[in-house]
């Protein structure tokens, strides 16, 4: 069974829970977050506690982190469903990490997949144990109550009892063996429209973010890294720093070779933040810059484009290409890249990290509190339990938050200087010193017959991975980061992909979406210049291209992915297009990715080199929805990044460093740029799946194949506008 | 005799540098945090507070610049958070992540002080140095117009 009572506990307060009333401790299913690599199985151990106290208060103690995507109104909202609880009274605390709250890394979309369930069977089983309670006070039976907002219910007399009054009995029931849950149709607040529960605090500006910590005694860093990956301080000059009014201390940070930990640099530590980064300016540093100073993205991605138009190392392969190339009436290929990209959340890298001799302590915003304990564990020469991490609330993080060399600084600096110490990265910093979106190049193939349909495709990727970050002396993107272009969803017997040379150069990591934004945007253009070649409309071709798949198992995927591109199509006026003005028009994209199916349809106006992006229609399928307004929200900012990336936003090395700087040279969009979006839902009782991630992936590709319409332009590269910088 | 300037109401006196900008000191100095550093140079709007009513970005303007002025940062910017934009902001659900929104509401603010119906593109015009990495504009430019309706044709 996978809920436990644990209300009369010890270990609880350890925890920071307090105890008294009702404690169901949940097993998480951690096998699932480990086969999708987000971390390591361990035994089973219970991960997430609801506490239902005396007075009522119901409160969810979980590991995973806010960062703006909602988990912390979406959780909350489905134990206080299945619960009959009132929404308002449950709160959600987010645990120090700590092995008890198990799985708190945050990523790969995978939040709601991996806890739906059991935080319903959680909700379930006490509302079980509070009916139980009840009726043994009015001596019924259990079937004679009902639960409802708060209150367990006398079917015969009315009579009612608070949740809070019956806390302490319910703790003696029995947990039920297979708690019942709710219908569909039964639901209070799943699926509903929730408003964020910190909002209230946001808009005061109380809510406190990792950058906001404050501490008796705390003294302020800044830094300056090492511009080139593998380089090393050769020669440092202080003096100049040393003599700024409040600067305490100049600490020197060796790079520190483990994943996620730092880069390298010269920290400096003053009363506050703006002495000390007054004060980096003043530091005289030479660097070594090491064989990484080559690395130039301009010539690096035409490397690329040249590793994947010509032979490269096979990933997979089904049927026999190279006759269904000979036997091809068309045969068309095309050559697809984009740059580096850098996560760029409003906050910055930001910590408190106060090492002693006898205790670590952290305040962060993170998406990986145990990466931070593995780090500082390793660094402090320490057991990871004994870092003790307190999770803030992120000002974005998209990825970025996930690698914590940020917080090893601050503790390099802390440990140093025996103070607790704030470590806030520049914003120079935090663009140039990234873990980047890889740069890439794609290079695809196709064959077809007279009818449209294609017969052979032939996908080559060359990307620098992320596996690099663990084996930087990986020469290729392994096999399995080729495997979302092998299971993709369009049909063709005859399929090979490859894998181009692409060593990493930088630090690579996870940017929201992932490698979804590069199959995404290769696949769903490339479609769309089959369509054309073809001579058929695009929706058309796709949905042909869909038809020809015959595997079985890929059947019902195959149905939302379409019904998710009709509803766009539909709602977009695309089946209207001929009627649109001059310079206008409509593209369409549907991708598969983190278990969900999103279609785009972007509806542009182009006028000479002007590209502007007048309505976007966005269908998510993501199985059941927790909260709608949260899902639609998601889906906007999902529209914006993919915006950014699609038009504007690239990272640009040269002779090994990152030359953007700010938000001038690295354009995000702006409010300016914001088309109409208009968000379709699916109604799905299909298991949750990812929300966060997939909506980045279709917007490029349904944006280059609505500038085509538009003008008979072709764009093949992100950005579609780079800044010359 | 010491310099000083008022915050939200109440005298403080500058004991920093004077070239200190506003942001630290606020942030670093007094703790009133709800002021945010996304840039430090003036090209995201994180960090935007009124002087004297009007919106300025806090991160480039030295403290020995705003002796016996006026500034309002998001915590004063009304009595109990009932701002008419703070309620349209609440009421369409506006933050996301939330780091951007203190800046986001305080230069509406100051852009719905001097204009009473502000057309989709005024809006566009004011709000552009307020990056949302988030991708919230959709829902601000929405919050504004509603935040205007209430402030100025309601009686
Ligand atoms: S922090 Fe001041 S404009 Fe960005
Ligand atoms: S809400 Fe996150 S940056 Fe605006």
């Amino acid at each position: 069974m996978s809920i436990s009572n644990v209300s009369r506990r010890n270990f609880l307060k350890t925890a920071g829970i307090t105890t008294g009333g009702l404690v169901l401790g949940v097993a998480l299913p951690v096998n699932a977050l480990a086969e999708k690599g987000i971390m390591k199985a361990s035994g089973s151990s219970l991960n997430a506690f609801i506490h239902l106290a005396e007075n009522g208060d119901t409160t969810l103690y979980c590991g995973r982190c806010e960062m703006g995507q909602g988990i912390s109104t979406a959780l909350p909202s489905v134990v206080a469903d299945e619960m009959e609880a009132d929404w308002q009274r449950v709160t959600v605390k987010q645990g120090d990490a700590d092995e008890k709250f198990g799985p708190q890394a945050t990523g790969g979309s995978a939040s709601i997949r991996v806890m739906y369930q059991p935080m319903r069977e959680a909700g379930a089983t006490a509302k079980a144990m509070l009916i139980a309670a009840a009726a043994k006070v009015w001596k019924t039976s259990a079937d004679n109550c009902f639960a409802q907002a708060h209150f367990v219910i006398n079917k015969t007399n009315q009579q009612k009892l608070g949740f809070g009054e019956l806390a302490s009995i319910a703790a003696n029931m029995p947990v039920p063996e297979k708690p019942v849950l709710k219908k569909k149709s039964d639901f209070n607040y799943i699926g509903t429209k929730l408003p964020r529960h910190d909002q209230n605090e946001v808009v005061v500006g109380k809510r406190v973010y990792g950058v906001d910590t404050k501490l008796p005694g705390l003294k302020y860093a800044a830094i300056v890294h090492c511009p080139v990956l593998g380089g090393s301080l050769k020669s440092l000059d202080k003096t100049d720093a040393l003599k700024v009014k409040g600067v305490t201390d100049v600490v020197e940070i060796s790079r520190f070779d483990v994943p996620f930990g730092s880069i390298g640099g010269v920290a400096v530590v003053a009363d506050n933040s703006w002495t000390a980064q007054q004060a980096v300016k003043k530091l005289k540093i030479e660097w070594n810059l090491g064989e990484n100073a080559v690395y130039d993205t301009k010539e690096y991605k035409q490397q690329l484009v040249a590793n994947v138009e010509k032979p490269a190392t096979l990933a997979a392969e089904r049927g026999d290409i190279d006759k269904a190339f000979k036997a091809a009436k068309h045969k068309i290929s095309a050559t697809y890249t984009g740059g580096h990209l850098s996560h760029a959340p409003m906050e910055p890298n930001a910590s408190v990290v106060w090492v002693q001799k006898d205790s670590c302590e952290v305040w962060a915003s993170t998406q990986s509190p145990v990466d931070i304990q593995k780090v500082l564990g390793q660094y402090l020469k320490r057991e990871p339990k004994e870092i003790i991490v307190h999770v803030a609330m992120a000002g974005g993080a998209f990825g970025r938050k996930y690698k914590c060399d940020y917080v090893h600084e601050a503790a390099v600096i802390s440990e140093q200087t025996g103070v607790p110490i704030q470590l806030i990265w520049s914003r120079e910093e935090d663009m140039r010193t990234g873990y980047y979106h890889s740069i890439n190049a794609q290079y695809i193939e196709a064959s077809m017959d007279d009818k449209g349909n294609v017969t052979g495709w032939l996908h080559r990727a060359a990307f620098p991975s992320i596996a690099t970050l663990f084996n930087p002396s990986l020469v290729r993107a392994p096999e399995q980061n080729l495997g979302d272009i092998t299971n993709h969803l369009f049909g063709v017997e005859n399929f090979r992909t490859e894998s181009g040379d692409a060593k990493a150069h930088t630090r690579i990591g996870w940017y929201r979406a992932v490698y979804a934004i590069f199959y995404g945007f290769s696949f769903g253009t490339f479609a769309d210049e089959l369509a054309n070649k073809a001579g058929k409309d695009s929706l058309t071709f796709v949905n042909q291209l869909f038809d020809n798949n015959k595997n079985e198992k890929q059947q019902a995927q195959i149905q939302r992915a379409k019904k998710a591109l009709a509803t766009v199509a539909d709602k977009s006026g695309y089946h209207n297009r001929g009627t649109l003005p001059k310079g206008q028009g409509i593209g369409l994209a549907v991708h598969y990715s983190f278990q969900s199916f999103v279609a785009m349809a972007v509806h542009v106006e182009v006028k000479g080199e002007d590209i502007k992006v007048l309505n976007v229609d966005c269908a998510i399928d993501c199985g059941q929805v927790l909260n709608l307004d949260g899902a639609t929200a998601q889906m906007e900012g999902a529209v914006v990044m993919g915006m950014s990336l699609a038009l504007s936003t690239e990272i640009t090395f040269r002779e090994g460093a990152v030359v953007n700087s700010n938000f001038h040279n690295y354009p995000v969009m702006r409010i300016t740029d914001m088309p109409n979006v208009r968000v379709h839902i699916t109604d799905s009782d299909e298991k949750p799946t990812g929300l966060g991630e997939p909506g980045v992936a279709p917007f490029a590709p349904a944006l280059s194949n609505a500038v085509f319409a538009a003008s008979g332009k072709r764009y093949r590269d992100l950005p579609f506008k780079p800044l010359a910088v | 005799m010491k310099q000083s300037m008022i915050i939200n109401g109440k005298t403080h006196e500058i004991d920093v540098d004077g070239d200190m900008p506003l942001l630290w000191f606020l942030r670093d100095r007094l703790e009133f945090t709800g002021t945010k550093f996304g840039c430090g140079s003036g090209l995201c709007g994180a960090c935007t507070v009124h002087v004297d009513g009007q919106a300025i970005r806090s991160c480039i303007t030295p403290v020995n610049t705003l002796v016996d002025k006026t500034i309002t940062t998001i915590e004063g910017l009304s009595e109990n958070g009932d701002h008419p934009l703070q309620k349209a902001w609440l009421n369409n659900n506006v933050p996301q992540c939330g780091y951007c929104q203190a800046g986001q509401i305080m230069n509406a603010a100051s852009l719905l002080a001097v204009n009473t119906a502000p057309s989709e593109q005024e809006i566009d015009t004011a709000m552009q140095g307020n990056i949302c990495r988030c991708g919230t504009y959709q829902r601000i430019k929405k919050a504004i117009t509603e935040a205007a309706h209430t402030m100025y044709k309601e009686v």
